[in-house]
């Protein structure tokens, strides 16, 4: 009874069942915000 | 190890990034030959007009080929020795058609300089006993300020010339 108590604990806590939704966003933003920096820097440097 | 989807794939997208930059390094380094512009020759600083290229009356702008300058130059506190003209009046100004390929070489007697034509991707440090050098085509017609961007001391602000790039 205890033991099935505890296994019943241990899938509620499965990742699967954290929302990551506004994490994954905002490290997507991020991503992006660094990748086109990069490359607008770059196009800056051929232009010159 | 059980990874969440999002997870999996902002991992794959870090990696993906850091690979990516990896191989841009590795591209400009190995292909193109991107490289620090001090690493090639040393000099003596106390005794720079030894050299070939920085006897006096070697600095200053030289056209070597059709459309291929060089640019010997000394820089210390407080000043670009860009050479002098007929009058004996030192040089500030170096003028350049567009399109010019330009060969910018620079040491220092004294201490650490910089060496920046600003609006243009020359940027170097001059750091004694060595050589700096940067090739570059003068892509742009314009009036470009070169400034030390290595504070050298009380004067550092002072220390600037001007390349013209003016349309042939």
């Amino acid at each position: 009874m205890a033991k099935d108590k505890l296994r019943h604990q241990t899938t509620k806590n499965d990742d699967t069942s954290i929302d990551l939704k506004g994490t994954f966003i905002s490290v997507m933003l991020l991503g992006i915000f660094i990748l086109v920096l990069w490359f607008g820097i770059y196009a800056l440097f051929l232009s010159r | 190890m059980h990874l969440h989807k999002y997870e999996k794939i902002w991992l794959v997208f870090g990696l993906g990034s850091l690979a990516l930059f990896l191989l841009i390094i590795g591209f400009a380094a190995f292909w193109k030959g991107t490289h620090p512009q001090s690493h090639i020759e040393t000099i003596d600083p106390q005794n720079v007009e030894a050299h070939e290229s920085f006897k006096p009356e070697n600095l200053g702008l030289r056209e070597v080929a059709d459309g291929k300058y060089i640019v010997n130059i000394v820089a210390s506190a407080f000043n670009y020795d860009i050479g002098s003209d007929d009058a004996g009046k030192p040089v500030k100004t170096i003028r350049v058609p567009k399109g010019s390929t330009v060969l910018f070489q620079v040491t220092t007697k004294d201490v650490v300089h910089g060496f920046q034509v600003a609006g243009t991707n020359v940027n170097m440090m001059v750091e004694p006993g060595h050589i700096s050098r940067l090739e570059t085509v003068m892509k742009n017609a314009g009036e470009f300020t070169v400034v030390c961007n290595e504070y050298c001391g009380i004067g550092h602000h002072q220390m600037f010339a001007t390349v013209e790039v003016y349309d042939e």
